[in-house]
């Protein structure tokens, strides 16, 4: 078991360092920071230009400037933005709740309607309910989640003039980005909970759950819904890694101030620092959470392990 | 053509009635809070920090300069209350306001001047961009405590409106030696009219009122700007009442119909510095060929383009520059519409129907990419057909272009806060500079080179039209249109006057 782990963190080092290399050869490419910061100066001259790079670090070399980065990672000192030059630490903090509470919220939104849903569904497979679901489900694949915010926005905050259409302020903000975000993630998870309690409910001990004559809801509740419970949470956990790479578009719709505006305006900017921090910082919670539920599924199902 | 030329000072449709609002005196209240949306957060409030014109948006209700220029561009007195130009332009003798201080309550002097363009021009100043536009300034000396001489390196016409803005914002010497210059960043401090009082970075700074101004004090109690990038959120803020005002560079001319049907809101747009145009590869290609160039301006009708797809929110330009640019010449015309012509050009320099231009855009700039398809469209109408390039606005501007890898035409958008021409005409046309990779003309350089310090305004300000109608006989690029300003508004707010530059200062400003 020991073997087993020592392995898979290994491997999920290797996948750090990996994204961390990536990412910083990737945006070294996209352009010059320096050149940003002097766009508006006219009379710009060479001397000016090597000025504000060695200002940024810029003028070391890429290996000594990779290293520093991976060791800011690790001793949480991130540098300080080329815009402007605010601590990244202080960004983060501000950002990284942010984000996290909206994704729980969005997962939270998921979870409520899609597991009624799916149970429904799967009770009453191949009937009307069943087919209305599954078509709503499909329409919420279908959704582009920027169009579906912008609808919500135009209903709750311009017309009905009930929730506020941007930013981060108090309970009611939450509403609208977690439910659109909640939506995409609802119209999957309700298939998958039809499926897994459909397996379930094929089972033979469900057959003798029925046969002792238990109550339809205590079935359903008690026995079946306990067994799926496993492979959902599961999938719910893979669920909340990708849910942070795709929350980006939503806060910018919604002017979140989570990481995702973060790295939309360093991407921007060529903001080295911010980029950086912000894709480590979510990489480690992805491969974070992966880590965890494979060792999980090692501890549980010894099978995994010999692989 | 020549319709275009008589474009008015001020292009605002509901300005008018704003101003008479206004003077009818509705219920107005002594205090109140504005809330104002701006695209972008620069990070840093220290004025040696930055070019971006929303940290003027800010700036200017933080920050004095010994100069003050708003939204009517004349330069007047503000913590200087007068100047005098000696030795040939080569030194400048200011009188300092009495009786002014900082936010933090210690006094603006002689000192806090010398300490402000030290600081500038010293170490502090070359971390930042700010410092290479007052390179000009030799040092400060202090003549006594309401008295400084500036000494320069040579003269420099545009440096009174240079010190109205930006860098040359007064800063005070004690708070930055007590607090350092980490803190100052982040919680500025200057002798305008709101004074700090939180920033968020990413999400709001929030000033209030500051009742030791030395000039009118503001008529509101608190100013809270918010960052919101993202034009359709702004706008769905301004519709919801979450902001009172958006200000530019935000509302695309797209969304310029949702804020015109809105009963409660005002477009309040005024002429900006920022002018667009297509600039040609001169050394290559079929554009080499001056004859070309200007069949390919004479293809296109561009006050169609302004109509009909800028909703009359710009004006046709005949040179590199806006209305309110000094160097601007009312009498110059733009070649006009007149495809026949133009095909006639393409004739006699050999040109046959079908030959191909490519037209390198900025790929975020969806209003001028619509503006490139008519452009395309009407140069197929002389048998030119044209190919878009949508590139990333960063790497056009920093790699494509000062590479000289462009294709035959090229988009260049640009303008100073100075709305001095030779801001734009220095960049675009003198021989190596960075946005000119292909021509090199010494006729030009001379010019350009001659202006540069000249302390006589009317002198300078021929030579500079002279640069413009040059430009134009050369045909160095396909002049479209000057861009205005454009700003969405609560009609709560009142007395609002719209800034061509973004450096909005709402002093006057009220709410209901």
């Amino acid at each position: 078991m020991t073997g087993f782990i020592v392995k898979r963190f290994a491997q999920a080092i290797f996948v750090v360092i990996a994204v961390s290399l990536i990412v910083a050869v990737a945006i070294r490419m996209t352009g010059d920071p320096a050149l940003m910061i002097a766009q508006g100066a006219t009379n710009i001259t060479q001397a000016d230009l090597d000025r504000i790079r060695e200002g940024l670090g810029l003028n070391q070399p890429f290996l000594v400037q990779y290293l520093d980065s991976l060791r800011g990672l690790v001793t949480w000192d991130l540098g300080n933005s080329f815009v402007g030059g605010t601590p990244v630490n202080l960004l983060v903090d501000k950002a990284l709740p942010a984000t996290l509470s909206l994704a729980f919220a969005s997962m939270f939104v998921s979870i409520a309607v899609s597991i009624p849903l799916g149970i429904r569904a799967a009770v009453a497979r191949g009937r009307g309910s069943d087919q209305l679901i599954r078509i709503f489900s499909l329409l919420g694949l279908s959704f582009p989640n920027f169009w579906l915010a912008t609808m919500l926005v135009l209903l709750f905050s311009i017309t009905l003039k009930w929730l506020p259409p941007s930013g981060m302020s108090g309970f009611a903000s939450f509403i609208m980005p977690a439910v659109t975000m909640g939506v995409i993630l609802t119209a999957t998870n309700v298939r998958l909970v039809r499926t897994t309690m459909l397996d379930t409910l094929n089972s033979q001990y469900i057959m003798v759950a029925r046969a002792k004559g238990l109550s339809e809801r205590k079935v359903l509740y008690k026995h079946a819904l306990r067994n799926c419970a496993i492979p959902l949470i599961t999938y719910f956990g893979l669920q909340f890694g990708g849910l942070l790479g795709g929350i980006v578009v939503i806060e910018r719709v919604f002017n979140w101030p989570g990481m995702g505006t973060l790295a939309f305006d360093a991407v921007a900017a060529r903001d080295y620092p911010v980029l950086q921090s912000v894709i480590m910082i979510l990489a480690l919670l992805i491969v974070g959470i992966n880590l965890l539920v494979d060792i999980a599924y090692g501890i549980v199902d010894p099978r995994i392990r010999t692989k | 053509m020549s319709s275009t030329m008589s474009f008015k000072t001020v292009t605002v449709s509901a300005l008018g009635l704003l101003l008479v609002s206004g003077a009818l005196a509705s219920p107005v209240f002594a205090d109140g809070t504005l809330t104002v949306s701006s695209p972008q957060d620069p990070g840093s409030w220290d004025p040696v920090d930055t070019f971006l014109v929303n940290w003027a948006s800010v700036g200017t209700n933080l920050f004095d300069g010994l100069t003050y220029r708003g939204p009517d561009m004349k330069l007047v007195p503000a913590l200087a209350t007068s100047w005098n130009v000696l030795d040939d332009g080569m030194r400048i003798r200011f009188k300092l306001r009495e009786g002014v201080t900082f936010h933090d309550g210690e006094p603006f002097n002689a000192e806090a001047v010398k300490f402000t363009f030290d600081r500038l021009l010293g170490e502090e100043g070359a971390k930042g961009p700010q410092q290479s536009n007052y390179t000009a300034i030799e040092n400060v000396e202090i003549i006594d405590d309401n008295t400084v001489d500036f000494h320069l390196k040579a003269p420099d016409p545009v440096l009174l409106t240079k010190l109205a803005g930006y860098g040359a914002m007064i800063v005070p010497p004690q708070y930055i030696k007590e607090h350092g210059e980490t803190y100052f960043n982040t919680h500025p401090v200057g002798t305008g009219p709101f004074q700090f009082v939180s920033y968020e970075p990413k999400v709001d700074i929030k000033l209030k009122a500051y009742d030791g101004f030395w000039g009118d004090g503001p008529k509101l109690s608190e100013l809270d700007y918010r960052f919101i990038s993202e034009p359709s959120t702004a706008v769905a803020e301004l519709q919801s009442g979450g902001v009172d005002i958006v200000i530019p560079p935000t509302i695309p001319i797209a969304m310029i119909p949702t804020i015109e049907d809105d009963d409660n809101l005002d477009l309040i747009t005024t002429s900006g510095p920022t002018v667009y145009a297509l600039r040609f590869n001169t050394a290559d290609g079929i554009t080499a060929d001056e004859r070309v160039r200007k069949a390919l301006i004479m293809a296109v009708d561009r006050k169609s383009i302004v109509d009909g797809i800028l909703g009359g929110q710009a004006q046709v330009i005949a040179s590199f520059q806006g209305e309110r640019s000094f160097g601007f010449d009312p009498e110059m015309q733009p070649l006009p519409y007149d495809p026949d012509k133009a095909k006639q050009l393409l004739e006699e320099a050999g040109v046959k129907p079908g030959a191909q231009v490519q037209i390198d855009i900025r790929g975020n700039d969806a209003t001028f990419a619509e503006v490139t398809q008519a452009v395309a469209a009407y140069l197929s109408m002389v048998g030119i057909t044209a190919s878009i390039h949508p590139v990333e606005t960063n790497t056009l501007l920093n790699d494509i272009i000062p590479q000289g890898k462009t294709g035959a035409m090229f988009q260049q958008s640009w303008g100073g806060w100075t709305f001095d021409f030779d801001n734009t005409a220095y960049a675009m046309y003198h021989s190596g500079q960075k946005w000119n990779p292909y021509d090199s003309d010494p006729k030009m350089d001379e010019l350009l080179e001659s202006q540069r310090s000249l302390t006589d305004p009317k002198e300078r300000e021929r030579i500079l039209q002279q640069i413009a109608h040059y430009a134009a006989d050369r045909a160095l690029e396909l002049p479209l249109y000057s861009l205005n300003a454009i700003y969405g508004v609560n009609k709560r707010v009142k007395h609002f006057v719209p800034a061509p530059d973004n450096r909005m200062r709402l002093n006057d400003v009220e709410v209901e």
